[in-house]
């Protein structure tokens, strides 16, 4: 993306007060790896404060910059200098995939082929003193599923607290994954039950909300697609990055304005009346474990039999109810450890909440 | 040493947490506006002093309403998540 | 529940909603699949109804046509001649213009936005001659917000007129106004459930429209340099094949199983051409049909001056002419 052209978003944003009417805003850059326009994403931000405060817009008094980022650039003067100058206003996430094997079998240099974690890893303590409640996201494929208790043990022992970790929602899981990820997640709970990390640490696949089936009044989308804008290189607006082209395996982008054009409300619609009967299936209405059960807009357009996003994507079915059997047994099995301790209140008055990560 | 000394309502956190968040926001601009932008440059000036007198203002009222124990060298700190109010000595 | 088969008998067979048909060279149904298509609707049970061109079809295909019962659409001034004359009540005759003459009992005026203001007049005349009068505008996606108070207007006028008839005894038929009053729940257009469109190809589809953006190519989204895909839902050999056909149906629609505008077309090419969802209706239609709502709540009421008249319907007044801003009370 060139300035002018992001100049030209955040003047459309800022300008079309009845389009955005929320209180508080967050502008996140993602990449590729964004910090390698660490120059550029500054330009921008002084923009974006610049202007608010010109327009006496009421997101000056209320905004958030965040980056998501592999980490490796993190500790570069210029980034540790863009950090210092909006520390008050800024959020930076770097994603570390959990052992130094599992890391370096996804995430390697582009032309030597060598891993990335040392590189990464080494940035962490500067990263966690800079954003002490840093947390990480995590998603797990069907190849990551052995690896999912080393992993996240492993973030746990570099220091970050809380993992955010899903899995994907393509329809890549093979026979017998639930299995594997049930038997994974049941033995993570062992670990962290027996070892006493659930006063400090969480794992977001362990939380009590999920499992429970739903009725109609619980009808609210899961995703927050149309109540985002995405924007990309070229001034175009998505619903979410996941309408992106470069994000679609058999549809064609949904694109709903660009930056010269601005929105076109119309398109917007359907995101916006989007809601979570008319989307599922029977199956998933009826089901008794129906609660935590997420979707992705874009997996669901994606993979829909017409060209709609009212149909729900159903692929994860099996690793949800997996994952639903493992944290009901992580939630028996702490409970009673904390029974027989007589900690179970002192536990409930403290205990860390699980916010669920909707994208 | 960090004492809970009194709360606030949500409509008063509110407040605080608004300048709070202004005056943040002033200081990050403070970084990137220069006086050759001449305009822009008075009117944060002007922005800061108002921002800050209000903010002072509520710390003012509050403490006149709620009558907070005080001392010497100490100063209050609100959690915004709770709208408590602590003394820090 | 499908009740009508629309059989296209041409490519240039006329259009008679809201999309334009811009297929210009005559391409006919081959006999076969017109024979394959009658029995398809015997074996449904479904009534046809045949839409012809303003051309005379060959002398072979007018007594496939009259096999069965059936219902006529076609150009006006170009009525079909098949042999069997008597008059059918249900059969339209379809006008780009206002026209000098129709013959039948039904009218379908196909007219822009700015064609419809111009003559609002001579539209209002064709009120009295005892046919219903369905008025089609073929540009909704054009309806700006600033057009609103204008059609407001041409409704209030229109209004007037109708009143006049009503107090001299009449029961005039126009669909903006006069069908909203009689309905007391959603009565729309409903392609893909209660009615489906057999091409010359041989295949389904939702509505014509359908079948034109398929032959057009037509590039359906911003950006796009894909023409269309297939938007066909089966053929004569394999039988009807309609994909999520529950987004069809009106509780899979979230701004319209609420709505009690309940004369709107619900347009689902609309739908999809403009939101790009076929269950989710623009601004536009959404506006235009509250607009209608509105107007004939005023009729009704005014019409209940004289006297009784539809006791048992009722239209609220609202406060809002798209659902869409009401959506979280909806």
């Amino acid at each position: 993306m060139d300035l002018d052209t992001a100049k030209l978003a955040v003047d459309y944003i800022l300008s079309t007060p009845d389009l955005f009417t929320e209180e508080e805003v967050g502008w996140a850059f993602i990449g590729g790896e964004p910090l390698l326009e660490i120059d550029l994403i500054d330009q921008i931000c002084d923009y974006i404060k610049i202007e608010m405060f010109r327009l006496n817009h009421r997101w000056f008094n209320s905004y958030l910059i965040s980056i998501s980022t592999n980490g490796i650039n993190y500790s570069d003067k210029k980034v540790q200098n863009f950090i210092e100058k909006n520390k008050k206003h800024l959020s930076i996430g770097i994603t570390i995939d959990g052992t130094e094997k599992k890391h370096d079998l996804n995430r390697v240099y582009k032309f030597t082929e060598k891993g990335s974690y040392k590189d990464v890893v080494k940035n962490i303590p500067l990263w966690q003193e800079q954003f002490p409640d840093s947390s990480t996201k995590v998603t797990v494929s069907s190849d990551d599923i052995p690896y999912i208790k080393e992993s996240v043990i492993h973030i746990f022992e570099l220091g970050i607290n809380s993992i955010y970790i899903n899995v994907v929602f393509e329809n890549v899981w093979k026979d017998g994954d639930d299995i594997i990820f049930e038997q994974q997640l049941t033995d993570l709970a062992d670990y962290i039950i027996d070892n006493n990390l659930y006063y400090t640490k969480t794992c977001s696949f362990f939380d009590e909300k999920i499992g429970k089936p739903l009725n109609n009044d619980h009808n609210n989308n899961w995703c927050g697609s149309g109540r985002m804008l995405s924007i990309d290189a070229a001034g175009n607006f998505y619903p979410c990055t996941r309408f992106a082209q470069y994000s679609l395996r058999d549809k064609e982008t949904w694109i709903i304005g660009n930056v010269k054009d601005g929105i076109d409300k119309n398109k917007l619609r359907p995101f916006l009346t989007l809601d979570r009967t008319t989307q599922s299936p029977e199956e998933c209405i009826k089901c008794e474990v129906a609660s935590g059960c997420a979707w992705c807009q874009g997996e669901n357009f994606d993979a829909a039999e017409t060209h709609t996003v009212f149909q729900r994507a159903t692929a994860i079915c099996k690793m949800h109810k997996a994952r639903v059997r493992a944290n009901n047994y992580y939630w028996n099995k702490l409970y009673r450890k904390l029974e027989l301790e007589d900690l179970r209140e002192q536990y409930e008055a403290n205990k860390r909440e699980v916010k669920p990560e909707i994208c | 040493m960090k004492k809970l000394v009194g709360q606030v309502t949500p409509e008063e956190k509110n407040e605080i947490q608004q300048l709070f968040e202004r005056r943040n926001g002033l200081n990050e601009l403070a970084k990137i506006l220069t006086a050759d932008n001449n305009e822009l440059y008075e009117k944060l000036v002007k922005d800061m002093g108002e921002t800050g007198s209000k903010f002072q203002g509520w710390w003012d009222r509050m403490s006149a309403k709620y009558k907070w124990e005080s001392t010497e060298n100490g100063n209050w700190e609100i959690n915004f998540d709770t709208c408590e109010i602590f003394l820090n000595f | 529940m499908l009740q009508y088969l629309v059989i296209l008998l041409d490519d240039t067979s006329v259009a008679y909603c809201h999309a334009d048909n811009p297929l210009k060279e005559r391409n006919l149904m081959p006999i076969e699949t017109l024979k394959k298509g009658i029995l398809f609707g015997m074996k449904q049970n479904l009534m046809i109804q045949y839409v012809f061109p303003n051309y005379a079809l060959p002398e072979e295909y007018a007594s496939v046509i009259e096999s069965i019962d059936n219902v006529k659409i076609y150009p006006v001034g170009c009525k079909p001649v098949t042999g069997i004359e008597s008059e059918n009540e249900a059969d339209v005759e379809v006008a780009n213009s206002i026209p000098e003459k129709v013959e039948t009992k039904n009218l379908v005026l196909r007219l822009t936005f700015c064609e419809m203001l111009i003559q609002k007049d001579e539209i209002a005349k064709l009120f009295a001659n005892g046919r219903r009068v369905n008025l089609c505008i073929t540009d909704v996606e054009k309806f700006t917000d600033e057009q609103i108070d204008a059609y407001r207007q041409v409704l209030d006028e229109w209004s007037k007129a109708l009143l006049e008839l009503y107090k001299q005894g009449q029961s005039p038929q126009f669909n903006l106004l006069t069908d909203r009053m009689m309905l007391e729940k959603m009565h729309n257009c409903e392609a893909g459930i209660s009615n489906i469109t057999l091409a010359p190809n041989g295949k389904f589809y939702l509505c014509p429209a359908f079948y034109y953006d398929e032959r057009m190519q037509v590039f359906n989204q911003m950006n796009h340099h894909k023409p269309s895909s297939d938007t066909s839902v089966g053929d004569l050999e394999k039988g009807l094949d309609i994909h999520n056909l529950q987004l069809l149906q009106l509780d899979h629609a979230p701004l319209c199983r609420k709505c009690d505008a309940y004369h709107c077309r619900r347009c689902v090419w609309l739908n999809r051409k403009m939101t790009w969802d076929i269950n989710t209706p623009s601004r536009q239609q959404c506006v235009m049909a509250h607009l209608e709502r509105n107007a004939s709540r005023c009729l009704l009421n005014d019409i209940r001056n004289i006297g009784e008249f539809m006791p048992n319907i009722e239209i609220k007044e609202i406060n809002y002419l798209d659902p869409f801003e009401v959506r979280k009370e909806f």
